[in-house]
């Protein structure tokens, strides 16, 4: 009897430790399942959710945010989207960035921060990466997720043995939760084909004239500080370059291979018609080369081992003491932006977006990025 | 239709290791039970 009640006990006590640490952990994930905070500028004519454009994605973890910044007057009509990769954070801060910002005084700007919402509720797996990382801004200290640049295989799985995209293109398995494999998407296909679908809606509901895919990439892969433009946006591409270099940012022009299908420089401007550009800059979180990934790293973007790899020549970026910073990120994928739009107003010039408040590139290098965020 | 059976898998395994716990009159392997049902656990609720 004494036995037993010793037995009992320590099983229960087990229980209940094993009950506690499986609560504490549960509501470490679930608080990733909660949307950061965006506050818009009072330039903001429209918030909706992508939803709004295909209702299959409604009540789904793929639905999300579509803030939108409408002059109601003549200009191209213009699609940012960050996010899609929610593992590269310049990109979604960027997008966040120009949410908080601007307003426009001619055109449209429509603004997609987390194009991957469900991407965001969890963080690549084996990586061992921070799941948050803190800004500093002038109302305080932000928080924003570091997530996985894929779909959270809670919300699809799972995954099929090979992957045909909705373009034709045979890929691995996993790339059927890539938003940027899943494009023009399917109206009733995998979660993340729905999202690729929703898009695609949005790009013809709102008439979308140019899309700009804000990205980053690992250090020491070719396709980095850089922009890949579809055919149809080959000027574009190549002004924005020029008036870039001008500046003295480095950017170089890659075409989007048109045998590589399913990604947004190519679908966007292939299934939709639409001039579509990927921007990329350098994410010291992303590579293999990095050491320790810490929230600081994606911050302040310093690592010694990428230092070492640097001075070895195995990085296609130029890579100092300073790192790469976040704020140097935003900056360059905010000048991008800039760039492309101006060369695109030249080449047509009845469409010019007129903003106010769009964040000087320099500033925002100089100043660092929470002078930009609320 | 997938995640049904997915979850019946899962919480078929979780009543055997919660089973072995129960049964177990080693400290250790108790311990380990724990730690693995935890797991089935929150696999269980889609919790990730």
């Amino acid at each position: 009897m004494k036995r037993f009640n010793v037995h009992g006990l320590k099983t229960a006590v087990l229980l209940a430790v094993g009950g506690l640490l499986g609560f504490i952990a549960a509501s470490e994930f679930k608080s990733l399942w909660t949307d950061e905070p965006i506050f818009p500028s009072p330039g903001l004519t429209r918030q909706t959710r992508l939803s709004a454009y295909f209702p299959g994605l409604a009540n789904t973890p793929g639905d999300t945010d579509v803030f939108i910044f409408d002059s109601g007057g003549p200009g191209a009509n213009v699609l940012i989207t960050g996010g899609t990769h929610p593992n590269e954070p310049a990109g979604f801060v960027s997008a966040v960035v120009v949410v908080e910002t601007i307003s426009v005084r001619s055109g449209k700007v429509v603004v997609v921060p987390r194009a991957n919402a469900s991407g965001f509720t969890a963080n690549d797996p084996q990586e061992a990466n921070p799941t948050r990382f803190k800004i500093r801004t002038a109302s305080g200290v932000r928080t924003f997720r570091l997530g996985s640049r894929l779909t959270n295989p809670v919300h699809q799985w799972p995954d099929p043995t090979l992957y045909q995209n909705p373009a034709g293109q045979m890929l691995a398995a996993s790339e059927v939760r890539n938003l940027n494999r899943c494009y023009p998407g399917r109206e009733k296909g995998y979660l993340t084909e729905r999202v690729a679908f929703g898009i695609m809606e949005l790009i013809r509901r709102e008439k979308i004239d140019l899309g700009v895919d804000l990205h980053e990439s690992a250090p020491e892969y070719p396709v980095i500080n850089a922009l890949v433009f579809h055919d149809a946006s080959a000027e574009v591409a190549a002004l924005a370059q020029i008036a870039l270099q001008d500046e003295g940012l480095d950017l170089r022009l890659e075409a989007s291979p048109q045998n590589l299908r399913g990604l947004s420089h190519r679908e966007w401007g292939d299934a939709a018609g639409i001039k579509a550009i990927l921007v990329e800059t350098p994410n010291p979180v992303q590579g293999r080369l990095k050491g320790r990934t810490t929230d600081s790293l994606v911050v302040d973007g310093r690592d010694k081992d990428y230092l070492k790899a640097a001075r070895l020549g195995r990085l296609f970026v130029p890579y100092g003491e300073n790192g790469i910073p976040i704020s140097e990120r935003v900056a360059r994928h905010l000048a991008a932006v800039q760039a492309i739009l101006a060369a695109y107003a030249e080449l047509e010039p009845d469409k010019a977006v007129d903003f106010v408040g769009f964040p000087d590139w320099k500033r925002v290098r100089a100043e660092g990025v929470g002078a930009f965020l609320r | 239709m997938m995640e049904i059976i997915y979850r019946l898998i899962v919480l078929y395994l979780a009543i055997h290791i919660a089973v072995y716990l129960l049964r177990q009159r080693k400290f250790w392997n108790q311990l380990g039970a724990v730690v693995v049902l935890l797991l089935f656990v929150l696999r269980l609720l889609l919790i990730k």
